[in-house]
């Protein structure tokens, strides 16, 4: 059976719109495993009823493999669980009735199960993350610059790297490179050409729009849930 | 203009002493040291001392942020456990000795030091612990330079003094699955970007027992390496007297102890 992948992020408490992708995974061919690479909650909902079902599936749900997010990395700092450490650029950016909202929207019974979250899975080849392996936050985009994403790739020793954190949906492929470099030191000059296999960086998206990926074909689909029960006759594999 | 980089003095008097008399004997008076005043060597205080009088502009080092904050060094610093407790050991003891002016001193060091198209750290624009190799991922360098917004970036650190050019780079990229029918396809030319490891005057680790240090002119764009003799055994001595681990001794009077090389050249520390 055909491996698909089902990565999904930013559901900031939005049990709705989980149960909506639980549906349309339900309909979708292959075998699949679900990843939600974090923001599963967020200031603007209540949390605890998604957070509940995350922990503890129905019978028919799709296993939930979770990783924690910016947000998740926020409550924790404001409870205490980064030392001294407290969620100041949030306070900042946002003030103070934003972090209050954080700490009301999620019961204190789900912080440890939060905290125990990873940091990201690397399947295969692939690193599946919330921002990248530098920093939970890094916001990777269509704009970033190659390099940078090389490097992100280069951190993880991944030839994919999926994030979740600018929210956008993309499957940028890094087709070729190469670099000369030239090292002088006390023992002489050494030059090498530096080449880059070929890599992609994909950007998953969050909330109702989610991404599936075809691992034996490397394919990627941007959906939107609910989408493909609209739209029944076209079937899977819909670019959104 | 002529201007000298030094880092990695390591509380070594009589290799800073001598390094400095080899610089004013070619008349360069522009200076900039990359950090690590302390640590492993025997006269932490005397050191901070010339660098204060001497008014040498200076960053902060990983061993400068240690000695003040806390060990934070993650375990990639160190090949092995016993030379982490020996880092460890060397650690307590600068603590110990150093005086409060002194730690004062080291605690109000800037990460980093910018001079035009200049970029000065210690280990790397991300961080005092980063280890810029000269072996490093290409790509992975030119993104600590570019990102850094510099054409050159003097760091130290590895104890291994080289001038890295990365030059004639290129990314080609292509969007997939974008929605639109036309396959988006761009490359990119990358700019040449030099990295400038300044080797390290108090703890050399390039093979030799010389103290290295590098000479850049700012006009021609060209980078030298120096080497300087001083007296290795003076040092030893003041080592052994310390109670510091022989070890340490050892090393500077052998060249590079091979078994404390940092065993994965390709690491990044994510510190
Ligand atoms: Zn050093
Ligand atoms: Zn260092």
């Amino acid at each position: 059976m055909i491996e698909r992948w089902a990565l999904i992020s930013g559901l900031k408490g939005d049990l709705d719109t989980y149960e909506l992708i639980q549906k349309d995974l339900k309909k979708t061919p292959g075998n699949i495993t679900l990843f939600v690479l974090g923001d599963m909650i967020g200031p603007e909902k209540n949390c605890n009823k998604l957070l509940h079902r995350l922990i503890n599936p129905k019978s028919n749900d799709l296993q939930p493999w979770c990783i924690y997010g910016w947000w998740e990395e926020q409550i924790l700092l404001e409870s205490g669980y980064r030392g001294n450490q407290r969620a100041e650029a949030l306070r900042i950016n946002k003030g103070e009735e934003v972090v209050k909202s954080l700490i009301n929207a999620v019961d204190k019974s789900f912080l440890d199960w939060i905290a125990a979250l990873q940091f990201g899975f690397v399947e295969l080849d692939c690193g599946l993350i919330h921002g990248s392996s530098k920093d939970v936050g890094d916001d990777l985009t269509l704009d970033t610059p190659p390099l940078t994403l090389l490097d992100r790739l280069t951190r993880l020793q991944v030839n994919r790297l999926f994030t979740a954190r600018s929210t956008q949906q993309f499957h940028l492929e890094l087709t070729e490179g190469i670099l000369n470099s030239e090292v002088h030191d006390l023992t002489g000059n050494h030059k090498k050409e530096q080449k880059v296999p070929q890599k992609a960086v994909i950007g998953v998206g969050a909330g109702k729009n989610y991404t599936l990926y075809d691992v034996g074909t490397d394919n990627t689909q941007f959906v939107r849930a609910g989408y493909q029960s609209e739209k029944k006759k076209n079937g899977f594999g819909l670019h959104f | 203009m002529n201007q000298a980089v030094i880092s990695c003095l390591h509380a070594n008097l009589p290799a800073v002493e001598a390094v400095l008399k080899d610089i004013e004997l070619q008349g360069i008076t522009n200076i900039t040291c990359l950090g690590d005043l302390v640590g492993y060597g025997p006269q932490p205080n005397e050191v901070i001392e010339l660098i204060k009088e001497k008014k040498i502009a200076t960053c902060q080092g990983c061993w400068d942020e240690d000695v003040v904050d806390g060990l934070d060094a993650c375990d990639c610093s160190y090949p092995s456990q016993i030379a982490e407790r020996r880092g460890h050991f060397a650690h307590q003891w600068t603590t110990e000795k150093l005086t409060k002016e002194n730690k004062d001193f080291l605690a109000n060091l800037p990460y980093s030091i910018r001079k035009d198209k200049c970029l000065f750290v210690h280990g790397s624009p991300n961080s005092q612990h980063e280890y810029l190799l000269p072996d490093m991922d290409a790509f992975a360098a030119l993104e600590r330079v570019e990102n850094a917004k510099a054409e050159i970036l003097f760091c130290g650190h590895t104890h291994q003094p080289y001038i890295r050019e990365l030059a004639n780079g290129s990314i080609a990229v292509k969007v997939k699955n974008s929605g639109s029918k036309d396959i988006q396809k761009k490359e990119m030319n990358l700019p040449m970007r030099r990295i400038v490891n300044a080797g390290s005057v108090g703890e050399p680790r390039h093979g030799g027992t010389k103290a290295t240090y590098v000479v850049y002119n700012d006009i021609t764009d060209d980078v030298k390496i120096r080497e300087v003799e001083y007296d290795i055994e003076l040092t030893c001595k003041a080592i052994i007297n310390a109670g510091l681990p022989p070890i340490f001794a050892w090393r500077l009077k052998n060249g590079f102890e091979f078994a404390e090389r940092a065993e994965d050249a390709s690491h990044v520390c994510e510190r």
